[in-house]
């Protein structure tokens, strides 16, 4: 293979956030000329801190690289423009509310201050002609499909005149059909010489389209491999295998009776478009049904309908018996449900104290009938035993939550439901960020309240914890269960497979 | 003794609090500190460039400012409830500007409830409390207006409040033309019967009275919890099964009450009249943004940093009568002070609004 064959060349590439995260350590990354080329991996893997890398907005803590055989520094994506990449990112760089041709003509000038716009529509009418990609050149941009808005983000790169794009989970947001236009143009793109790189998780897309296909886990390269001759198996297998680092004693479970039903639930997301297709999960007493799956494939829609925060397109949801389908949060809570958001900016207030923050799912207990009066007094005993049954580390009760370490806020956040004894639990990421000491923590929390007889929906993207905790393990995917079982059930190989979109 | 252990109590949590927020105290000192010195300076500058000494004006600005408690505290009150229809809201995460009228129409449905009711039953008294109450509830109504069109047609609130603020200047203005002028004094409105009306003190105690039950709303009701949980993180209110719409109606509401009461207290205790040029009552509701903005919007705060307007007022008064200054210099110079000591909070306040008008 000629060097000039070679169209990115990432050599030992490190790389260590300024909080102390170490998102990549070593890795070799080398994409052929006119390619595309897959990056595959689970969550927090470390393929956007790769391609932001590559796209010179953030800087390598070591290592180097190479632009068709040219070796390259980057001070700003300004810089990986001039040297031909474009990159599309997960969330949109667009401003809302210019027209189509507006945000063309913006980013024609980033390279070229005389550029005029009708240089830019000129262009842009090519590019589009070349690619069958579609665009409204006198919309407002807020006012169109997120898939048209992806059409005008991949041309206002290509106007550009960039030779490698890079795209980051651009199917994520679109439906069947924007996606096979997308293949379409992609595949074009790639018979003008166009290098593409196609960060995805879903190994159907992989086998699909991309002609060599490199799989990060952990920081690490697991191996970059030519498409037509691995299995979606093997990528699985590439993807998900590890060694479960330490494992939690537990007992084996004693399942009772159904406490959390959920009945063919369909749900939308933000955008009005169907998140949960169909969903039917059944939580018993005394057991943690784990869910497993990529970020982004309806857990978050799920887990708000099921604690009512989202209203329901179709479907039930059954506490304890009752049909709680159509009532509020705020009743559901009443009646034994508890739900652990996965974001502490939801579920905190961090303006505020312990006390009141306690207060905020506690509030049926706290707030007075007859007056409407907090009965602050009630609340601070409620705080102090979360304090105390969950080690809490906190100068005082009356101390703002927003002081307290994130493993001491996501204690807080587990042990105010813990307190008020409810039966079913949803909890989504309880360890997300969170040191091994608080992890561990929480995790035997959670078995212990299972041992107590609570029904634990576990909703996680971190496969060791599904793993280490799971009683039954389900597999969601594009807002599907893809198969539900007993853990022996599943093979790590399988659960990859199942998580990237593939029955097996 | 349990009265000693009270106090040795309270002492203990404030002493505790003190601890806890150290850090923040000490950066609101010096951001207070930094502030007046800066606006001093400033207004310093000012002054001197316009040829006056600026240690004379300011030294006649808090002297006679501050030495004339009954007109102070009757300075006080619409603007410690204007204040309150700013800050009230703003906990919600609304941006009230409509104070201006919400306190307009407590000011003249004040006036001609009070008129009228002691007319028809001779009774002063009862003029007074009904006065005061459908002062509150016209203003109310007013904000709930403003609140109404934000929830449930997305109409952003400070738009409405700046044309509802001149919609009602107008009407009002026109309203005591055409029906309620004064046969003896044609500029002026109807007079408050003598019987109803009261004196500054008294009116100044029933404001008081008003911000420590707005107070006992915010921090010890389930109505001011849920509108400041809904103000800091709409996100969590949703969490915890709770509409953040309903939140801004009833800040709103409390908001707006609060103006009305402002207005109904003017007439009754003041000025007990509105002139056809509306010059006792306009800029009552702008000023309080700032006495809003000063006190912190803590409804203790508010009472401390309407006094200090008052007294930068009364003060400005001064100014222009001994140095012959005109009236929009000294109104500058306070205009300048109060900017410097609110800046920091507003920006802060401004920041977190428009993050969430992003949101939206
Ligand atoms: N800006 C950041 N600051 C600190 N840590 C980060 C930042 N961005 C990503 N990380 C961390 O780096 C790791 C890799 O993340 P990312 O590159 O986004 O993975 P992927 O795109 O494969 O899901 C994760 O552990 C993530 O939490
Ligand atoms: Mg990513």
């Amino acid at each position: 293979m000629s060097q000039k064959e070679i169209a990115v060349e990432m050599r030992n590439i490190h790389k260590i956030y300024p909080d102390g995260v170490v998102a990549l350590k070593g890795v070799d990354f080398i994409v052929k000329k006119g390619e595309i080329h897959g990056l595959l991996g689970e969550n927090g893997a470390g393929k956007t801190t790769l391609m932001r890398i590559l796209y010179g907005e953030i800087k390598p803590t070591k290592g180097e690289i190479k632009i068709f055989g040219e070796r390259v520094k980057f001070s700003g994506p300004w810089d990986a423009i001039r040297k031909g990449i474009g990159m599309v990112y997960q969330h949109f760089t667009l401003v809302p509310t210019f027209t189509v041709k507006e945000n063309l003509f913006l980013s024609l000038l980033s390279i070229n201050p005389k550029a005029t716009i009708d240089e830019a529509i000129e262009k842009a009418k090519q590019v589009s002609k070349q690619t069958g990609l579609r665009i409204p050149f006198d919309r407002v941009i807020e006012e169109l499909p997120i898939g048209v808005q992806q059409r005008v983000e991949i041309i206002k790169s290509l106007i550009r005149e960039a030779k490698i794009l890079i795209l980051d989970e651009p199917t994520s947001v679109l439906t069947p059909v924007e996606t096979k236009d997308l293949f379409e143009a992609l595949l074009k793109l790639k018979q003008q010489g166009i290098t593409i790189i196609f960060i995805t998780h879903k190994l159907k897309e992989v086998k699909e389209i991309t002609d060599h296909v490199t799989v990060l886990r952990r920081g690490q390269v697991v191996g970059t491999v030519e498409t037509s001759k691995v299995t979606e198996k093997d990528l699985a297998r590439m993807m998900v295998e590890r060694e479960i680092l330490f494992k939690l004693e537990k007992k084996p479970a004693k399942p009772g009776r159904e406490v959390l039903v959920v009945k063919d639930l369909e749900v939308y997301d933000d955008r009005g478009l169907p998140a949960v297709k169909g969903v039917t999960l059944t939580v018993r007493e005394g057991e943690i049904l784990g869910l497993a799956g990529v970020q982004g494939n309806g857990q978050k829609e799920l887990a708000e309908a099921i604690a009512g925060m989202r209203p329901v397109a179709s479907g039930k949801i059954i506490i304890d018996d009752i049909d709680v389908t159509q009532l509020s949060a705020f009743e559901r809570y009443k009646l034994g449900l508890a739900y652990v958001p996965d974001s502490r900016k939801v579920g905190l207030i961090y303006d505020m104290n312990i006390v009141e923050n306690v207060a905020l799912t506690n509030l049926y207990r706290i707030i007075s009938k007859k007056s409407r009066r907090m009965k602050w007094g009630v609340a601070e005993k409620i705080a102090s035993e979360v304090i105390s049954k969950l080690e809490v580390v906190a100068p005082s009760l009356s101390t703002p939550i927003k002081y307290l370490s994130g493993g001491n806020q996501q204690k807080v956040m587990v042990g105010r439901e813990i307190v008020r004894e409810p039966r079913a639990f949803v909890v989504t990421e309880p360890t997300q960020g969170l040191d091994v000491a608080a992890t561990e923590f929480i995790r035997k929390t959670l078995i212990h309240l299972r041992d107590e007889g609570k029904a634990i929906l576990l909703i996680s993207t971190d496969l060791d914890e599904i793993l280490q905790l799971s009683d039954r393990i389900a597999v969601i995917y594009e807002g599907k269960i893809m198969a539900i079982g007993k853990p022996e059930e599943f093979t790590l190989e399988r659960l990859g497979l199942l998580m990237g979109g593939v029955h097996a | 003794m349990p009265k000693e252990n009270i106090l040795y109590k309270f002492i203990r949590s404030l002493i505790e609090k003190i601890k806890i927020k150290k850090h923040e105290y000490i950066m609101a000192t010096i951001e207070i500190v930094l502030s007046a010195l800066i606006g001093f300076l400033v207004a310093g500058i000012v002054l001197y460039v316009m040829e006056y000494d600026p240690g004379e004006v300011f030294y006649i600005m808090f002297n006679y400012g501050f030495n004339d408690p009954e007109y102070l505290f009757g300075k006080a009150i619409p603007l410690i409830m204007t204040g309150l229809a700013f800050s009230i809201p703003a906990l919600a995460g609304v941006f009230n500007i409509g104070g201006e009228s919400q306190l307009y129409w407590g000011a003249f449905i004040g006036l001609i409830t009070t008129y009228y009711v002691t007319q028809y039953t001779g009774i002063g008294t009862l003029g007074t409390i009904i006065g005061i109450l459908a002062g509150i509830l016209a203003g109310a109504a007013w904000a709930l207006l403003i609140a109404v069109l934000r929830v449930y047609r997305g109409i952003n609130e400070v738009i409405t409040a700046i044309m509802l603020n001149w919609i009602s200047y107008f009407t009002i203005i026109y309203l005591i033309i055409k029906f309620f002028t004064n046969p003896i004094i044609p500029h002026q409105s109807i007079e408050v019967p003598e019987k109803a009306s009261l004196t500054p003190y008294p009116g100044f105690i029933i404001a008081i009275v008003g911000t420590l039950i707005v107070y006992y709303l915010l921090y010890y009701t389930d109505i001011g919890y849920k509108m400041r949980v809904s103000g800091l993180s709409p996100a969590s209110a949703k969490y915890a099964g709770f509409d953040p719409s309903r939140a801004i109606l009833s800040s709103m509401i409390i908001g707006g009450g609060s103006a009305g009461l402002g207005g109904s207290l003017l007439i009754l205790a003041i000025s007990h009249n509105i002139d056809t040029t509306m010059s006792t009552i306009y800029g009552l509701g702008f000023t309080g943004i700032g006495v809003g903005l000063l006190g912190r919007n803590h409804p203790i705060g508010i009472i401390f940093s309407a006094l200090f307007f008052a007294g930068l007022l009364i003060g400005g008064q001064w100014v222009e009568l001994k140095t012959g200054a005109p009236p929009m210099l000294s109104d500058a110079i306070m205009g300048i002070i109060v900017i410097a000591l609110s800046a920091p909070y507003a920006y802060r306040l401004l920041m977190n609004y428009l993050s969430r008008l992003k949101k939206r």
